[in-house]
């Protein structure tokens, strides 16, 4: 059968990374085709070159017979292709029917009575209960999904890509949601479903296209193949480049998590030794910031102890836990790390300004001794520590919101994802700097979502899926595989 | 620092000195020790205010309800006064609880509903304003006593009490905002409230505190205001807080948070109490000194907005 749409050798480079190379693959009408691959593999990428979001570099794209260099939004929503993002594009404050009706005109005025009709009449096709006149916000976060997908078929719709959805569903909604899916390619829509589940993929997909490093691995029949299989071809990774290790071993414990639950997480021990670089394995919304916010004080816990160096801790507050020696490197350094519109020595002297205060006033000389000092262990590229932090690059950035925890002379330090968007050169410099943290004593927890970098650094690898602990494994027995096997629940 | 530089980051203050120049080249009457003395005195309850908003605008907040709270404030302390026949410093000091107070509604009100301070506010100042004239019945408050009198009309070594205060005040709060942490939090929670959290500020606390200061300020602004009106009504200071605001505007807050200095405040307040003196001076009154005033802001704010966007373009 012909290709309702094939992508032939699409490349899109950004700076520094190549998001999609050489990449081609056919989908076949009416069949429900599932993509496969790590954090980062270009299955977003793909996505926006198809949804004409973004224009590859290189390539072709043949939909219904028609070749494209690229595509534009309006052009392939005018085609008849609908995608349904992870966050849902409803106006909460409108009715369902106008929802789904949304761009539609029906003669000068608005005719709710039609509308409530069609969203209505797909309703019944799914066999789902909601009310058109229902206000979008009153609405479960699953049937939401529901009048999402409603949109996107109310329009000419032959091709839905479908972006991790089931993500915010329950297990029986994404039962119901299956349910929804099968109508569809009962009506002849070709359905791209994306999903980090391995098992959603064996219930739904009639054929699988692995990803890996935005390249095209294989395209199989899903009746044809199995888990391993799958995990083998998305991993298949030489691992590259050299790692810096930290000199020094030390047996102490240092800091110790018991039963910790809350934003999510389930029932989460673990134990890091003095000088120690524990990584944090998972896939994208496994639950691991949401864990570093819970020891960090940022969240509150629902239950759980923390003890560090023998001690309980409680932390209720981020200042309790700046105070007791926890550090925290946070995800998104410009919304949440650092303070682009003040200078670097007042960002790294930011979280232990109090203690550099004296009866409350800023000891300006203490300031800019401790400024000095991070900026030169971290090799900070300034001109002067007065510069504003919005002038830096990213990795001078990074580098002013590591310094900013250092100052606070913490003992352990958790990195969430500290090498994003940063380049080779400032990379190195902060794994090297991460190795003599270790080596002075400083216990390190390190979440990435780079599986070569979470390899290469670490000691120790907790993998987390779903809000648990699935799995951990010490540096013998690092496996990309086995690292996935945990992650994907299976 | 090149002088391109030195003339941006002092725009306003050029603005001020210009604006002197010309009211003085048009009526040299303008350019006198009395006339100056005159702005100062009017304008002294302005900058204090003035500056207890900027404390609330640097946290990237902001306070609709500074002119109802004066009005309360006048209103509470006269009455200690002449219906309960307290001494003036006891009433003094309700006067100032009374602003502590309503800083902390507003803040703890903006804190547990979650919404913006200018919706709060916006809300607390009708409030405000419909207490403020059940207390008073909307009647005024005559005869206040010559010792309390004396905090806006009286003379120490031949400066007036209420500049007095008014350079206290501006001293406290400049060491405040750049002297001490605390000053740093205000900073931090109107640059980046997020990453002020995960520093391990206390958000909720700081925004009672800048509340609380506002508040503080307002009260005594208030009372310099009353004390030299020798009477209160439930209408003295109403509106102040629109002059508070294009003051602070004009002075380089910004109002998304995160930036603003006390000089500039100050100059803020003394550009707008320039043009209203000089353009009264040159036979000018009141309406089309508002027009004058709204033009100047908008000027201003068009300026400011055209050097940032410049900024941004040459990091990019």
């Amino acid at each position: 059968m012909e290709p309702i749409l094939s992508l032939n050798h699409i490349t899109k480079l950004y700076p520094g990374v190549v998001a999609l190379n050489d990449f081609s693959v056919d989908f076949a009408p009416g069949e429900v085709h599932a993509l496969l691959g790590e954090n980062g593999a270009g299955k977003s990428t793909l996505i926006k070159v198809i949804s004409g979001a973004i224009a590859p570099d290189k390539g072709e794209i043949q939909f219904k017979g028609k070749k494209y260099s690229k595509m534009t939004p309006a052009i392939s929503r005018g085609e008849g292709i609908e995608v349904i993002y992870q966050e849902f594009n409803l106006v909460d404050t409108l009715s369902v029917a106008e929802n789904i009706c949304m761009g539609e005109r029906y003669g000068r005025f608005v005719d709710f009575k039609k509308m409530e009709e069609k969203a209505a009449e797909i309703f019944t096709k799914f066999k789902i209960d909601i009310n058109p006149k229902e206000t979008v916000e009153s609405l479960s976060t699953a049937h939401k999904q529901i009048v999402e997908i409603s949109k996107a078929i109310s329009k000419k719709c032959d091709l839905l890509i479908m972006d991790e959805p089931s993500a915010p569903l329950t297990v029986n909604e994404v039962d119901a949601m299956f349910d929804i899916v099968r109508t569809l390619k009962a009506q002849g829509i070709t359905i791209i479903y994306i999903s980090h589940r391995m098992d959603e993929i064996f219930t739904i997909a009639d054929r699988v296209t692995v990803m890996r490093d935005g390249g095209f691995v294989k395209t199989l029949y899903v009746k044809d193949t199995d888990r391993d299989e799958l995990i083998s071809l998305m991993v298949g990774r030489e691992l590259s480049g050299t790692y810096p290790a930290p000199e020094k071993t030390y047996e102490e414990e240092l800091f110790r998590v018991e039963n910790m639950s809350g934003n999510g997480d389930k029932d989460i021990s673990f134990s890091l030794r003095k000088g120690e670089i524990l990584g944090l394995a998972g896939l994208v919304g496994a639950g691991r910031t949401e864990l570093a916010r819970l020891i960090y004080g940022a969240d509150r816990a629902e239950a759980g102890k923390m003890y560090l160096e023998g001690k309980e801790i409680a932390i209720k507050s981020t200042s309790d836990a700046i105070r007791s020696g926890i550090g925290l490197i946070p995800e998104d350094r410009k919304q949440q790390g650092c303070f682009l519109e003040q200078s670097i020595e007042w960002n790294i002297a930011f979280n232990n300004i109090r203690n550099m205060s004296k009866s409350g006033f800023v000891d300006r000389k203490k300031v800019r001794e401790t400024s000095e000092k991070y900026c030169d262990i971290l090799r900070v590229k300034t001109p002067s520590l007065n510069q504003f932090v919005k002038n830096l690059s990213g990795g001078n950035q990074q580098k002013v919101v590591i310094a900013k925890t250092l100052a606070a002379q913490s003992k352990v330090i958790i990195f969430d994802e500290p090498t994003r968007g940063i380049d080779v050169g400032a990379k190195h410099e902060i794994y090297e700097l991460m190795c003599s943290l270790a080596d002075e004593g400083i216990g390190i927890i390190m979440i990435s979502s780079d599986m070569e970098e979470l390899l290469g650094m670490s000691q120790r690898i907790l993998v987390m899926a779903e809000g648990k602990i699935n799995g951990e494994l010490e540096k013998e027995k690092f496996s990309q595989e086995t690292i996935l096997k945990y992650a994907s629940n299976c | 620092m090149k002088a391109i530089d030195l003339l941006k980051k002092f725009t306003i203050i050029f603005v001020l000195i210009g604006l002197v120049i010309v009211f003085s080249v048009i009526n040299p009457v303008f350019f006198s020790v009395q006339n100056f003395t005159n702005i100062f005195v009017q304008q002294s309850y302005v900058i204090i205010a003035a500056i207890g908003l900027a404390f609330v605008m640097i946290s990237g907040g902001m306070d609709l309800s500074v002119g109802y709270q004066m009005s309360m404030v006048g209103i509470m302390t006269a009455l200690a006064m002449m219906w309960w026949n307290l001494p003036m410093p006891v009433a003094v000091v309700i006067g100032l609880a009374t602003g502590v107070l309503l800083g902390i509604i507003n803040g703890v009100a903006a804190v547990s509903l979650k919404v913006h301070p200018l919706i709060v506010t916006l809300g607390t100042m009708t409030i405000f304003q419909g207490v403020s004239y059940i207390i008073s019945n909307s009647n005024p408050i005559f005869g206040l006593p010559d010792s309390f009198k004396f905090l806006g009309q009286g003379y120490v070594l031949g400066i007036p009490v209420c500049v007095l205060i008014m350079i206290v005040i501006v001293a406290l709060a400049s060491l405040i905002l750049n002297k001490t942490y605390f000053g740093r939090y205000v900073y931090a929670l109107g640059s980046n409230d997020e990453a002020a959290h995960l520093a391990g500020v206390n958000v909720k606390w700081m925004k009672v505190c800048v509340f609380i200061i506002s508040g503080f300020c307002v009260a005594i602004s208030s009372i310099i205001l009353v004390a030299r009106a020798g009477s209160a009504t439930s209408a003295t200071g109403v509106g102040t807080e629109f002059t508070c605001m294009t003051a602070a505007v004009l002075g380089g807050v910004s109002f998304k948070g995160g930036a603003g200095k006390v000089w500039g405040v100050i100059t803020g307040v003394l550009i707008l109490g320039v043009l209203s003196s000089g353009m009264q001076i040159i036979g000018l009154g009141t309406y089309p000194q508002y027009v004058a005033k709204g033009l100047v802001l908008l000027a201003a704010v068009g300026f400011d907005n055209y050097q940032k966007t410049a900024k941004v373009k040459k990091v990019d």
